[in-house]
């Protein structure tokens, strides 16, 4: 059961089954209980009717009625039916509705004395009321008699039937009006965690940076703890690029001095450029491991980046440092083209590429940003007028910095760099040859969906 | 020329210095941003050499309040990280290149050749004024096709004087990018440079580059070649 929503309609529908259907037992009963009660007080009034109708004889003894006060009696099978009997239970009278029947029904009762119960007799269903009488005739002696109506259930049972089935069906409609509303209520109690799912999936894709809606008073404590996690995770990323680049930058001026220091003599020549040599190796294994440590990756918290901004500002900055030279840039930007990930990543990859741009071309360079139909990515190529990139040199040139004994003294280890970012990000870098005569370097990077 | 240093670690500054120095440059250095502001502000300079990383005022702060207060001198940047953010930052406020550590010193003198060379308006690396050519960065001297030899300070003379072709340079201006503050300025040394550099590049005494203007200082004459 891994959804509360489920888990709020199962349990409640269960609760909602069990109280509903023990309402509807006890109403069942209760029915049934004063349907029998009514049951017996209308055969206690046909005893009464039967009692008033009796006559005396001339000695005051009683004889059974003549003039019946109920037609059912007089009806053969009609479901009425009623016995007096006498004091050794020997039958003194029996309604005419009993013609043709042989029921014993009659149990002797004393005198004020009844007895209500159902019986199963010759296939049939009956209540049965027996009622003890004593009938005092003018000489003083009593008799004892005992009356005895019994009716078929089957009235009975009908009326409790459609009472029933009337219940059920009340019972059955609330219970579904109950489970609907519950739907609403959960999907309206429920609203704000969707919320802040979607809200979490809009900082995913990059959308926004922090939990800000206002949710209910039970979320705010998750939702600001996400935040501090959030912000958490930020400042661990940038305490962990800012003490490497203190280490790189303690690292590296040692270096500088080391490798700008002047040799003593002419006999320290051979040694010096080894030194220096050794100095440039290692100046690069520092850049390169560096680098490789510092990038974030696939930043699934970050703000996306437009990539257009970060060409023209890298343009803008190259444009200044190789004023001697003044390539034509063409920039061809879709504005709309972002990069999910750091914005320090992303310029570290257009910044080394597009310097290499800027040293090996004649004087043409055509920039081109746009988003990638299929992938729903971006593709950003970079193209020049130099002398290009060679198939069999592609290899070389993406290894150097990653292998030690390649490392050239003076070479960049822009292109490696460049090419292991994209690696990190997931994304791609194809060479090919350009159509202004150079190399044409094309990138490719996914969507974070 | 008149360069500043402003770098925090101590080594690495004073080496520069000497190394620059040694090349005939006049070298200022500060160890921290606030010094630097100080030498940026109050000192006439062709150009400056500015660590990212700098205590009490940042390397960008240094060169955005410099350019905030109209010094317009090209200013190099070093950066010890070598990260893209980093580069584009300080050349978006006002730096005009960068260099990272650690660096080889003759890639640094032949950036900041190209800058000087810039700032004074040439923009190929090669001054050619009538026969004379001056290659600021192999720094070489070649009059009429063959090379002529010359010392440090000489070579700087001769390069002030020609970025600044038809320009007339005073004395004090010319002293002031030779040599550092607390030189004796009475001394006749510049003299005897100029006289030196007329007997190099002109043994014959028929081209006269350097004209002397009495009272107001020195001319390069000749005009630099059109292309």
């Amino acid at each position: 059961m891994h959804s509360l929503h489920s888990r709020l309609l199962l349990t409640a529908s269960l609760v909602l089954a069990g109280f509903l259907g023990t309402t509807g037992l006890a109403l069942d009963k209760a029915f049934r209980v004063s349907a029998e009660a009514a049951m017996q007080d209308r055969l206690q009034s046909h005893i009464y009717a039967l009692l008033a109708a009796a006559d005396e004889d001339t000695d005051g003894r009683m004889t059974p009625p003549q003039q019946l006060p109920e037609p059912r009696f007089s009806k053969p099978d009609s479901g009425l039916y009623a016995v007096i009997t006498g004091d050794g239970g020997e039958p003194l009278w029996r309604s005419a509705s009993l013609t043709g029947r042989e029921v014993a029904v009659t149990e002797q009762q004393s005198p004020g004395e009844r007895r209500f119960s159902r019986i199963a007799r010759a296939g049939m269903q009956l209540y049965t009321l027996a009622f003890g009488v004593a009938w005092e005739d003018y000489a003083g002696t009593e008799s004892l008699y005992t009356y005895t109506v019994a009716e078929d259930t089957s009235v009975f049972e009908a009326e409790v039937d459609s009472f029933r089935s009337t219940l059920w069906r009340w019972l059955g409609g609330m219970a579904l009006m109950l489970l609907i509303a519950q739907g609403f209520i959960l999907r309206w109690g429920l609203r704000p965690l969707r919320r802040v799912t979607t809200d979490l999936q809009q900082i995913e894709k990059g959308h926004t940076d922090r939990l800000d809606g206002p949710y209910p008073r039970e979320l705010a404590g998750l939702t600001s703890s996400l935040n501090s996690l959030i912000e958490h995770s930020k400042s661990v990323q940038s305490r962990y690029r800012n003490s490497l680049d203190d280490l790189a930058h303690s690292l590296k001026t040692p270096l500088a001095i080391l490798q700008s220091s002047h040799p003593d003599g002419n006999d320290a020549d051979a040694d010096h450029s080894l030194v220096r040599e050794q100095v440039q190796r290692m100046d690069e294994i520092i850049s390169h491991q560096l680098q490789r440590a510092a990038v974030s990756g696939r930043a699934t918290l970050a703000k996306p980046v437009a990539v257009g901004k970060v060409v023209e500002r890298l343009v803008r900055s190259l444009d200044k440092v190789y004023r001697g030279k003044r390539p034509t840039v063409t920039l061809e930007l879709d504005p709309s083209a972002t990069f999910s990930g750091d914005e320090a990543d992303l310029m570290e990859v257009l910044g080394n590429l597009l310097e290499n741009a800027y040293k090996y071309c004649g004087s043409m360079i055509r920039v081109c940003v746009q988003m990638d139909k299929h992938s729903n990515g971006i593709e950003i190529s970079i193209e020049d007028d130099g002398p290009g990139i060679a198939p069999q040199q592609v290899d070389s040139v993406l290894q150097r910095g990653t292998r030690m004994d390649e490392s050239i003294p003076g070479q960049g280890i822009g292109l490696s760099m460049a090419s292991e970012i994209i690696t990190l990000y997931g994304g791609q870098l194809a060479f090919a040859a350009s159509p202004l005569g150079g190399a044409l370097l094309r990138i490719n990077f996914g969507t974070n969906d | 020329m008149h360069i500043l240093v402003v770098e925090d670690e101590t080594r690495l500054r004073e080496q520069l210095r000497d190394q620059l120095r040694h090349s005939g440059y006049v070298v200022d250095v500060a160890a921290d941003g606030e010094e630097g502001l100080y030498f940026g502000e109050h000192y006439p300079l062709d150009l400056a050499i500015i660590d990212i990383g700098l205590p009490k005022l940042s390397g960008i702060e240094l060169i955005r309040r410099l350019r905030s207060r109209d010094r317009h001198f090209p200013i190099l940047i070093l950066t010890a990280r070598g990260n893209w953010q980093d580069k584009v930052e300080g050349l978006e406020t006002g730096a005009d290149d960068y260099l990272v550590k650690p660096f080889h010193f003759e890639e640094l003198e032949a950036r900041l050749n190209a800058l000087l060379r810039r700032a004074s308006g040439w923009s190929k690396p090669v001054l050619d004024c009538g026969p004379i050519s001056l290659d600021t960065a192999k720094q070489s001297i070649t009059v009429s096709g063959s090379a002529v030899e010359l010392t440090a300070f000489e070579y700087r003379v001769l390069e002030y004087l020609m970025l600044h072709a038809g320009e007339v340079i005073s004395k004090t201006e010319l002293t002031d990018n030779i040599y550092e503050q607390d030189y004796d300025r009475d001394s006749n040394v510049l003299e005897v440079f100029i006289g030196r550099l007329r007997r190099k590049l002109d043994p014959d005494n028929t081209l006269a580059p350097i004209e002397t203007l009495r009272g107001r200082g020195y001319r390069f004459r000749l005009q630099a070649n059109a292309g």
